[in-house]
């Protein structure tokens, strides 16, 4: 395989490419544009690995690829533009305090990876660790959090259980009174948790890969891909065809019927996750609030805006479309938690695609089709995943053995009966 | 500040009989009845409101209506408020937002000064490093955050919602949807007529003799017919698919909002046209206004928006805002007609317009008119899956194809004369009313019991040609302005955005924010589009616009919540539990007892005496039919063919993965007749569960399922002496050979037929649950506390009963189990019959067998007795976690800590020593028991 283009890096520093408050005082004195970020690029005949979705996963994958394996002849074929999916239409929670120990150690990983991004890559991604704050309203429900907390604990994950009067402390809108329909009895509390931005993340991996020399074609659709025996040999596009002896599969929303181009079936059904945003006003909310009894969760952005999620519909559907009845009940917990909210106003909902494995954990890994990888099943935390899930793709596809942090996310697992259970942590685990 | 208030006008509708005082940022001002807060305050001399979100430059009136941009304001404790659109009332305390010290002297307009330093996407370019800095950096930029503030006082405002079931929906009041809606209604059809503003005419409001005449004539038909309900003030919000309608009414009386569903048959759009404001330098200095703004001004309030002005137009609206002007005493200095070739350069002055430089000369000059061209607000048309599309002779985006229930009118469709706009608009509204009968007929034949369809008139008429007005595409001037007023953006800072990369509008859109903020680009996405157009080389037409998603305009939680409907569930008990002085506990919709004082005194009385609980909640399925057996073999793990009648058993229930989802007891009541009970908390999901198996999995079943949760309340009396007490009050054999553990009797107790009496025993004592017909229960509760008195019988609540089962080794599925337990971890492989045919997750546990559990449920004994471990604390081997307690309670039958726990399979023997760390991080150890139970493991008792 080809080397990475290292004299191209270099070149950045020189033409200008380092983001920094110096290059940015540099440009407005001098004026004119910056580099691009990326560049436009024809369909190359062949590729060493060819990514379909140009989303976080998949640029993520190219960007470890490139870096960490000096796999650089990588193309990203992305139907829309990048980050048109479910990287731009999530709700940006990262945290790890998961509950299985499968589950803590990778999120974990991510969580580090996410910490380091904005340096490591030249672009503030504006991670925001502000703490994330999951409610309980039942006894059951304290028992759970008590239960995360434990295996938080002693995997070294900073998670403990909180008192209504310290939740009060931490979001002073917050109604603890005990009055409410459904009280609040406490809280696990997860200081490291947070909010970025999303599409900064989307863009600083890509511009990473792109520097490297991956290739990235947006406005390009994969219409087939083609198996001679049972090994993958390339891809067909809306802009013609490309040879690839590794295609992987980054997609969400699309990944069963992506894998089923080469007779890959997908234990996948796929839900839309409705989302929505305020109007911005004046920062009064620090942590990320989570209400798996309500249904809930909610953040206010740097902007002021808050943005509000909740569990996936309880339907298959491919639609992208919001509906009367999600801001309906959405707005009726919210108040629930902070009744002062009343008259703000909704200005924005949509919904993204979230592809539901049956144990709420992803597929990583290879399939039974040689060269043809995964890297879907994200369900409703992909975001938080993507840095993570991009290294070790990559390191699975460079190295073509299975690395330890997604042993337990293997396709095979639902042959074995060996599910890795996240349910409990991850049904509305934002 | 000066007076700017104009001698009456022929059009204007505020009341001058009628002063209302508010205060502006602490100021108090005089506006009138019929004011909104943005013209009192102009006629009050005021012209700065805002300061702009990142620059804090000083903004003025740009739009005034809902979309100003520059005039959202605070009104007492209410953010974000539209003061362009929203009535003057007396006593409103308004204030700036966004602005420190003062809207005069705002610390943060030094970043005007280092203005180029940040454009779009700067935050991304720089707080990189040092990293430790970036939470400090943090706070400052959450500073910045825009809009105003939320009062942390909780206002006993109420909301409410509407069901509606219109024939037609007319969003827009204006000329043609006014005529279409009475085209509708005299059709027979019935309409609902949605006007954002307070009053009905749109443009033909603020417009000329004939205009006001034309208005006059119109509103009076819209008024007289009785098929018309009128909504001012409110606005169609969003169109779902099946054309369902969410209208926002504001301030409807009696509450502060009110969210109107409605079930339209058709939709008819006549949103008109939104204005434009013109991309130059200086265009959002205050005195910088669009034709409308000045219009309305004028017109409407009797307001002079300057002393001296220069407009610039390329179209009539421009030559009528001049004219107004003039006939308010406004100087006109120049007309610079765009169509002629004029051309507007830039507008300059320090903290307002002073002087407009126009091709080469400057005019003095304090106001500035920009008529330039409209967007067509397709907001509601993109939401019933339409794609505007663009003209560039109009130089605006038109409606795309339409679903047939979807239809559109007026300006969005194109330009013309009042005449030409009302008869486009009758014959949409005729047409609307055409489609709605057709549909209306459709349903009634659907509905057998309904009446005969009616014979409507469903033939649709000619709909004559609106077409829009040629218009030069004029977007932006020689020098770079402000697309986006509300979120600080520059014409510059898009095209530095696309030739960094993001070239693709929707990828320019989330760098620079460019439409993101409170307007969501209603006023500023042509603008954008064509100025990402000239940056690429692409055409308006191929760069296409951003998505307009719902809602149409923001709507408030309050309104969207609506009154708060959280249904409780109560047994029929409850007052009785109440005045007992139970302690409530929330158990999921259920309120129930948790205890009446003193619960380990509740155990003691239930294993010494007799106790009873209300166990209401629990779920019950009447189950009926010749396939019951086959049913229940599928659903729970064990046989169930050859349960006798007079007979319970046991079940639990696995889900496909093989985890546990449910456990219960069923009784065999008669021929083909069985009662299924569930967990309180599962109750929802097990009918939901068996539901889909019978209706879609094995429907050719003969299976009658009812859920009677609520039609029976359960009161479990247990203790020693509960049969001396069941028997005083039943004529029911309760002999215990013939009645023996596990078996289920019908008959009459305390004079109530048909009660369900059962035999089982969660508690560990000899017990007996009666199901007795809900309404029914509390006579039977208290035949039994006034019956048991010298037996010392008591209630117990939900603690004591937690505490027994636990002594009892009872687990509770969802407490002792989790998302991961499968059957075979429970520890009771007899309930698991891998023989059968097929059940709800065989495969699953098949390979759990075969692979051998990976942990299992045990009874944990804390070698120091007087330590009760926190339920949740996690058993470790060094570092590994290797189970953890889930139930733990100190009993006060054995005086000593128990525990259930979950432990790995390698564990799971008698005696093996486990270590328990506590929550504080203290290790203890704890011993494995041979029985689940800690007390009477024979189950002596329970049979006695």
């Amino acid at each position: 395989m080809r080397q990475g283009e290292p004299t191209l890096a270099k070149q950045a520093g020189r033409t200008g490419r380092k983001f920094s408050a110096l290059s940015l005082i540099r440009k407005g004195m001098r004026g004119g544009d910056w580099p691009r970020v990326w560049r436009h690029h024809d369909l190359a005949p062949t590729y060493d690995v060819v990514i379909v979705g140009g989303g976080l996963h998949g640029l993520a994958t190219a960007h470890y690829l490139a870096q960490n394996h000096g796999i650089t002849n990588v193309a990203v074929i992305e139907k829309s533009y990048i980050g048109s999916g479910g990287s731009g239409r999530n709700t940006a929670i990262i945290r790890s305090n998961y509950l299985t120990p499968e589950g803590v150690a990778f999120y974990n990983r991510s969580v580090h990876l996410f910490e380091r991004l904005s340096q490591d890559l030249n672009f503030n991604v504006m991670f925001e660790q502000r703490g994330h704050m999951t409610l309980a309203h039942s006894d059951a429900s304290l028992r759970t959090m008590r239960w995360r907390a434990e295996v938080n604990k002693l995997q070294g994950i900073d998670s403990e259980v909180i008192t209504p009067e310290e939740i009060q402390k931490l979001v002073p809108l917050m109604d603890v009174s005990g009055q409410a329909r459904y009280p609040i009895l406490g809280a696990l509390w997860h200081p490291p948790g947070g909010i970025a931005r999303h599409d900064a993340v989307v863009w600083t991996y890509a511009r990473s890969a792109d520097a490297q020399g991956v290739h990235l074609h947006m406005n390009t659709e994969v219409t087939g891909i083609d198996v001679k025996g049972d090994k993958v040999v390339g891809v067909r596009t809306s802009r013609g065809d490309v040879s690839a002896p590794i295609v992987i599969n980054c997609t969400a929303g699309w990944s069963s019927i992506i894998s089923d181009m080469v007779g890959v079936k997908m234990p996948i059904h796929t839900r839309p996750l409705q989302a929505a945003v305020t109007e911005p006003v004046k920062s009064f909310l620090d942590p990320v609030i989570v209400s798996g009894s309500l249904h809930v969760y909610v953040s206010q952005t740097a902007r002021g805006e808050l943005v509000f999620g909740a569990a996936t519909d309880p339907f298959a559907s491919y639609s992208t479309r919001g509906s009367l009845e999600f801001i309906e009940s959405l707005a009726g917990h919210v108040l629930q938690l902070m009744p002062s909210l009343a008259k703000l106003r909704l200005l924005r909902q949509w919904a993204g695609l979230c592809d539901m494995t049956p144990d709420f954990s992803p597929i990583i890994g290879p399939t039974p089709v040689d060269g043809f990888y995964v890297d879907v099943g994200w369900g409703t935390y992909g975001f938080k995943a993507g840095p993570v899930a991009g290294e070790q793709t990559a390191e699975a596809v460079a190295t073509g053995r299975i690395p330890k942090l997604i042993e337990a996310f293997q396709l095979d697992r639902f042959e074995k009966g060996t599910l890795t259970g996240e349910k409990g942590a991850a049904a509305v685990g934002h | 500040m000066t007076e700017m208030r104009l001698p009456p006008q022929p059009g204007e509708i505020i009341d001058r009989n009628a002063p209302l005082s508010f205060t502006w940022n602490g100021k108090p001002l005089t506006g009138y009845e019929g004011d909104t807060i943005v013209s009192a305050m102009a006629a009050s001399g005021v012209k700065v409101f805002s300061r702009s979100l990142k620059y804090h430059r000083k903004r003025g009136i740009l739009t005034a209506n809902y979309l100003d941009p520059n005039t959202i304001l605070q009104v007492n404790d209410e953010p974000n408020v539209r003061a362009g659109h929203r009535r003057l009332e007396a006593g409103m305390n308004v204030s700036s937002q966004n602005t420190w010290p003062s809207l005069e002297f705002d610390i943060k307009s030094a970043n005007q000064a280092v203005g180029r330093f940040l454009a779009p996407g700067f935050y991304y370019k720089t707080f990189i490093s040092p990293r430790p800095l970036w939470p400090a950096y943090q706070r400052v930029l959450r500073r910045f955050s825009h809009g105003g503030r939320i009062d942390d006082r909780v206002s006993d405002d109420h909301y409410d919602k509407r069901y509606a079931h219109p024939d037609v929906v007319v969003a827009g009041a204006g000329p043609a949807g006014m005529a279409a809606a009475i085209a509708a209604a005299e059709a027979g059809a019935n309409v609902i007529l949605v006007e954002e503003e307070y009053a009905i005419g749109g443009h033909l409001r603020y417009g000329s003799a004939d205009d006001l005449a034309a208005l006059a004539e119109l509103s009076a038909r819209v008024q007289a017919n009785t098929n018309i309900e009128l909504l001012t003030n409110s606005v169609v919000g969003a169109r779902y698919d099946g054309n369902w309608i969410m209208i926002n009414q504001r301030d409807p009386g009696h509450v502060r909002e009110r969210l109107i569903k409605a079930r339209a048959k058709t939709l008819v759009v006549a949103a008109g046209t939104i204005e434009r404001p013109y991309v130059f330098e200086g265009n959002d200095l205050p005195g910088v206004m669009v034709s409308g703004a000045v219009r309305r001004l004028v017109n409407l309030y009797a307001v002079k928006p300057g002393e001296r002005a220069v407009v610039f137009t390329a179209n009539t609206e421009g030559e009528s805002a001049a004219a107004d002007l003039a006939g308010a005493g406004v100087e006109v200095a120049e007309i610079v007609d765009a169509r002629a070739g004029g051309d507007l350069v830039r507008a300059k002055g320090r903290t307002k317009l002073s002087t407009v430089e126009v091709g080469g000369r400057s005019i003095d000059a304090d106001l500035l008119v920009t008529s330039v061209g409209w967007t067509t607000p397709t907001s509601l048309l993109n939401m019933a899956g339409s794609r505007p599309v663009y003209s560039e002779g109009a130089a605006r985006f038109l409606p795309g194809d339409l679903p047939d229930e979807v239809l559109v009118t007026g300006g969005m469709v194109g330009d013309g004369t009042t005449e030409q706009l009302v008869a486009h608009g009758s014959a949409i509204g005729a047409n609307a009313a055409a489609r709605a009968m057709k549909i209306r007929a459709r349903w009634q034949r659907l509905t057998p019991s309904a009446l005969p369809p009616e014979t409507a008139d469903t033939a649709e008429g000619s709909v004559p040609d609106l077409k829009p007005e040629a218009h030069m595409e004029l977007y932006r001037a020689s020098t770079h302005g402000f697309v986006d007023y509300s979120e600080d953006i520059k014409s510059k800072d898009l095209i530095s955005a696309a030739n960094e990369g993001y070239d693709l509008m929707e990828l320019n859109k989330r760098y620079t924010t460019v439409t993101m903020g409170p307007m969501q680009g209603k006023l500023e996405v042509g603008n954008a589009v064509a100025i990402h157009a000239e940056a690429t080389g692409r055409s308006i037409a191929d760069t296409g616009t951003t998505t307009w998603r719902p809602p149409y305009a923001p709507t408030s939680l309050g309104a969207l919540s609506g009154a708060e409907m959280n249904p409780v569930r109560y047994s029929p008990m409850h007052r009785w539990h109440v005045a007992k002085g139970a302690t409530a506990l929330v158990a999921g919709m259920w309120i129930r007892p948790e205890h009446y004082g003193d619960p380990a005194g509740e155990v003691r009385n239930v294993r010494n005496n007799v106790g009873i609980i209300d166990v209401s909640p629990l779920g019950k399925l009447d189950l009926r039919g010749e396939g019951v057996p086959k049913l229940l073999n599928f659903v729970y793990t064990n046989k169930w063919s050859r349960l006798p009648v007079g007979s319970v058993r046991y079940g639990v229930m696995c889900a496909e993965d093989g985890v546990v989802m449910d456990d219960g007891v069923v009784g065999h009541l008669g021929e083909d007749r069985y009662l299924m009970t569930t967990t309180s908390g599962g109750a929802g999901g097990v009918w939901n569960w068996i539901d889909d198996w019978l209706q879609t999995a094995h429907p050719e079943w003969d299976v009658t399922m009812t859920a009677v949760t609520d039609g029976f309340a359960s009161i479990n009396i247990a203790g020693p002496k509960s049969r001396e007490l069941l028997s005083r009050l039943t004529e029911v054999d309760l002999d215990k050979e013939t009645f023996g553990y596990m078996k289920v009797r019908e008959g009459a107790v305390a004079g109530i037929e048909d009660c369900v009496i059962w035999r089982i025993g969660f508690t560990g004592e000899l017990s007996y649950e009666v199901h007795v017909k809900a309404g029914y229960a509390l006579h039977l509760w208290e035949a039994l506390m006034e019956a048991g008195q010298d037996l010392g019988v008591a209630p117990f609540g939900v603690e004591a009963q937690r505490i027994m089962r636990l002594e009892k080794g009872h687990f509770i599925v969802g407490q002792d189990t989790d998302g991961l337990t499968k059957g075979f971890s429970l520890g009771i492989d007899w309930a698991i019959k891998l023989d059968k045919d097929d059940f709800a997750g065989k495969p699953e546990l098949e390979w759990q067998l075969a692979d051998g559990a990976r942990s299992r449920i045990v009874a944990l004994q804390p070698v120091d007795p007087t330590v009760v471990p926190k339920e949740a604390s996690q058993i470790t081997e060094g570092t590994e976690i290797v189970g953890r307690i889930t139930s733990s309670r100190m009993s006060p039958t054995l005086n000593k800590s128990i525990c259930l726990g979950v432990v790995a399979d390698h564990l799971k023997d008698p005696g093996t020593i486990v270590d328990v760390r506590l929550t504080d991080g203290e290790i203890i150890k704890a011993t494995v028991m041979e029985h689940h139970a800690h007390f009477d493991p024979q189950g002596e008792r329970l049979r006695g």
